[in-house]
């Protein structure tokens, strides 16, 4: 074809048409285009259909490619015998075959054509069967005719302890879903993937054989896997090529061997039909518009198809009948039509609008939720991290933490992606040790995602989990100087709680498990656990001299509870009285245990009690800790007097010595 | 119906510079009595500008997706040298962010929406290479790698 306009114009109009040119480089006064071809395509896999695409986009006429100069075989009877097992498995098989031909290297206009392909020139009869794959997406094959066995070839599956040695030399053993090609007594090749090397034409190649088939895709891609080989012709088959090509794209193969390497055409032997009929789809265009969005006038819509070498006529209710060609396998229904319209119309000229939605959604406020509380957890100056979900056995044993049983990975890449992690705690120790490696003074981290596990009866569970790790040490600068403080349980404790109380979660408890770890408790059921990582996990993880504390919360639990209703209450008329009691405590008294005492024995005149500091050092003996409560009376009615609140807070006193054996300082 | 669901999702690659076996993407749909490609348009354009800044430009390109027809994947000009061509864009003046295109009337069949009624369009993209785009993050394995000097830019 003429073509009109500058190539890189061409280059960016196939673009916009689906056949995307990914680069294009300029060759001796050539322009090479190198296109990526989707999958449905495979009509673009030649030349010719590159040419017809061409011709669609530009407008552009095409020329029709001339035809065969009626090349008859000699012979009209020959003794040599085709067999096709299962027209399912090759629905049409060609083979040719033409005697005393000279193999050579091929003329440099064909080795420079195929070089721009990207192929490599063997010798001509190889070469010529490449080249005219390329031009019209059928695949040839040549056999040296007097290397198979009996005058046969049979189309079929490959019987069980049969093999193949390939072109590489490598004995492949064949199986039943393999289609092959066989000579009387053995396959010679696996159809449409590569022939044999026992059949493979050399330079002492005399007489060959051509064939040209079409296989079954399914076959065709078992063959490949079962090689592990990639080659142009499957590429092809497994997409489907034009059965109406191929007689064409045979008989210009066998032309052009007998120009560039002699001998004779003798004979021919053909299984199935050559022709399958077009076929015909009904295309309204009212159908074009609503899909679309845009009205394209009939007129057009019949130009566009029509440049794309359909036939149209018209049908019933103003829809067309569009008889499409076979090469394009992908065209099946009125969709497919709509979209060619679309693509040729340009996409560009589509009109963009904004659709009106009437939501009647279920709104699920879940992400919103987790949003909330990334945004309290890095208020509180934690850092949001995103850990891998699958991770290795090695370190969800070496983390140490109860978790429920994991659900291991198929195939995994490697070793590190073998299980889906049942617990965050891993990957946020390993974040840890990344970066206090990294020299960073502290770390101070959360992750928002799923755990895996299964459950006691094998069905596998997805659970929202929040993790949070915390270790180093944060330094402030206060009014009064600077302030080191090591990240610790105290720490993780005040996270949760100020995430809690922003989610409107009150009756949440703490219970601690020994000295290094506590569950978090609502309604009587364990939600989530606090962990003061041990020294020698910590080491397994390469972490040295550290402390790293990590909390777990069962986010679908925690979601559940979310309250963030707000009511007003009015602000106190009467002024109030302070009190502080410090005392000291056992080590394992609870401040939970504690303040629930002093709110009982002080009853509704309480309004406050809260832990205003907390020490242990050189004046606290050992196996204990010294607080300070800080209690805050008030009425609603009256102003209280000293007289009223003394006693009171007597009481309470009383009870602390007596209850927790509290001795006050 | 209009739905957005974002995730993470999983593929047997690799992990190198550009590519992760794990990693975030965002899909959706809208479905409804009049949905035309060009509300497709409309919509995408709308999220690129929201993202990328109202001078983006963007345009779409036929695809194939067998879950749609027409399939489109859709490029925004460079956010670095703005069209011209510079070596993030391979000199092409764009970037490809999504994959989109009208539901295949198939769909609507095997989950019982007549398609002569019913039309949609559907997306999806990738959240890490988006946020690479827009950011200039040229290593993906930073997202997973979590380095705290890395976090505190965000």
């Amino acid at each position: 074809m003429d073509i009109k306009i500058a190539p890189l114009a061409l280059a960016e109009k196939l673009t916009m048409t689906g056949l995307e040119v990914k680069s294009t480089q300029q060759r001796a006064g050539d322009f090479i285009f190198e296109a990526e071809v989707t999958s449905n395509r495979p009509d673009w896999l030649s030349i010719a259909g590159i040419a017809r695409e061409v011709a669609a986009a530009t407008g552009a006429k095409l020329k029709e490619i001339p035809g065969n100069s009626g090349l008859r075989p000699a012979l009209k009877k020959c003794a040599f015998k085709l067999s096709v097992e299962n027209a399912r498995d090759c629905p049409c098989y060609s083979l040719k075959i033409i005697r005393g031909v000279r193999v050579a290297a091929s003329p440099p206009w064909l080795r420079l054509k195929l070089e721009d392909l990207g192929c490599r020139s063997v010798n001509n009869i190889v070469d010529i069967t490449n080249y005219i794959l390329f031009k019209y997406g059928q695949p040839l094959h040549a056999f040296d005719l007097d290397k198979l066995r009996g005058e046969t070839i049979t189309v079929r599956r490959a019987r069980k302890g049969e093999s193949l040695i390939t072109i590489e030399g490598e004995a492949k053993d064949l199986t039943p879903d393999t289609l092959v090609i066989a000579d009387a007594s053995r396959p010679v090749a696996v159809a449409g993937v590569m022939g044999g090397k026992d059949s493979e034409v050399n330079d002492d190649t005399r007489n060959i054989l051509l064939e040209a088939a079409v296989f079954d895709p399914v076959l065709v891609r078992c063959g490949k896997r079962l090689l592990g080989i990639a080659s142009e012709s499957a590429y092809r088959f497994e997409r489907g090529v034009d059965r109406n090509n191929l007689e064409k794209a045979s008989l210009e193969a066998a032309e052009l061997i007998l120009s560039l390497a002699g001998g004779s055409y003798q004979a021919e032997r053909i299984v199935g039909a050559r022709k399958i009929p077009d076929r015909k789809i009904s295309l309204n265009p009212a159908e074009v518009a609503r899909v679309l969005g845009v009205r394209i006038p009939a007129t057009k819509i019949k130009k566009i198809l029509s440049g794309l070498r359909f036939k149209i006529s018209s049908g019933q209710r103003g829809c067309f009948t569009v008889k499409v060609p076979s090469c394009r396998g992908d065209l099946n229904s009125e969709i497919d039509l709509i979209e060619e319209v679309a693509r040729i119309f340009g996409y560009d000229r589509i009109p963009s609008s904004i659709p009106s939605i009437f939501s009647s959604v279920t709104h699920d406020n879940t992400m919103d939720l987790i949003s909330f509380i990334k945004n309290i957890l890095t208020g509180l100056g934690l850092n949001e991290v995103f850990t891998y979900s699958l991770i290795d056995k090695k370190s969800l044993q070496d983390s140490q933490v109860a978790a429920p049983a994991a659900i291991g990975v198929c195939n995994p890449l490697s070793r590190e992606q073998e299980i889906l992690r049942p617990t965050l705690t891993p990957g946020l120790i390993k974040c840890v040790s990344y970066n206090l490696n990294q020299k960073q003074a502290s770390v101070s981290i959360f992750e928002i995602a799923r755990v895996f596990s299964l459950s006691g009866s094998g069905v596998p569970l997805e659970n929202l989990t929040l993790g949070v790790a915390l270790s180093g040490e944060r330094i402030e600068l206060l009014g009064e100087g600077q302030l080191k403080d090591r990240f610790g349980m105290l720490h993780l404790k005040g996270v949760v709680e100020v995430l809690f109380q922003r989610l409107g979660i009150r009756s949440f408890q703490f219970f601690p498990r020994g000295s290094s770890a506590a569950d978090v408790i609502y309604g009587g059921k364990k939600i989530g656990a606090f962990l003061n990582i041990k020294k020698s996990i910590l080491e397994s993880f390469d972490i040295k001299n550290r402390q790293v504390v990590v909390a777990e919360l069962s986010l679908d639990e925690v979601l559940k509870q979310v309250n963030l209703g707000k009511k007003f209450v009015p602000l106190p008329l009467y002024p109030g009285i302070s009190r502080d009691i410090s005392l000291i405590l056992k080590h394992d008294v609870s401040a939970a245990d504690l303040l629930a005492l002093i709110r009982d024995e002080a009853g509704s005149l309480l309004g406050e009690a809260r832990i205003s500091d907390y020490y242990h050092g050189q004046q606290i003996p050992g196996g204990s800790k010294g607080i300070t409560v800080s209690c805050f009376y008030r009425s609603g009615e009256r102003t209280l007097t000293e007289e009223e609140i003394n006693p009171l807070h007597k009481r309470v006193c009383r009870a602390l010595e007596e209850k927790l054996e509290a001795r006050f300082r | 119906m209009a739905v957005v669901a974002p995730g993470r999702v999983y593929r047997p690659d690799a992990v190198d510079a550009s590519h992760s076996f794990m990693f975030n993407q965002i899909e959706g749909f809208v479905v409804g009595e009049n949905i035309t490609f060009a509300d497709l348009k409309g919509v995408l354009e709308f999220f690129a500008r929201s993202v990328f800044g109202k001078n983006i430009r963007m345009r779409f390109r036929p695809h194939f997706f067998p879950f749609t027809e027409p399939s489109a994947e859709a490029d925004i000009s460079c956010i670095i040298c703005g069209g011209k061509g510079c070596s993030v864009c391979g000199r092409k003046g764009w970037l490809e962010i999504l994959g989109a295109g009208m539901i295949h009337p198939n769909v609507f069949k095997n989950v019982g929406y007549p398609p002569k009624k019913y039309t949609g369009f559907a997306f999806g993209m990738g959240l890490d290479r988006i946020a690479m785009l827009k950011y200039g993050i040229d290593d993906i394995r930073l997202f997973f790698t979590n380095d705290a000097r890395f976090l505190k830019q965000f």
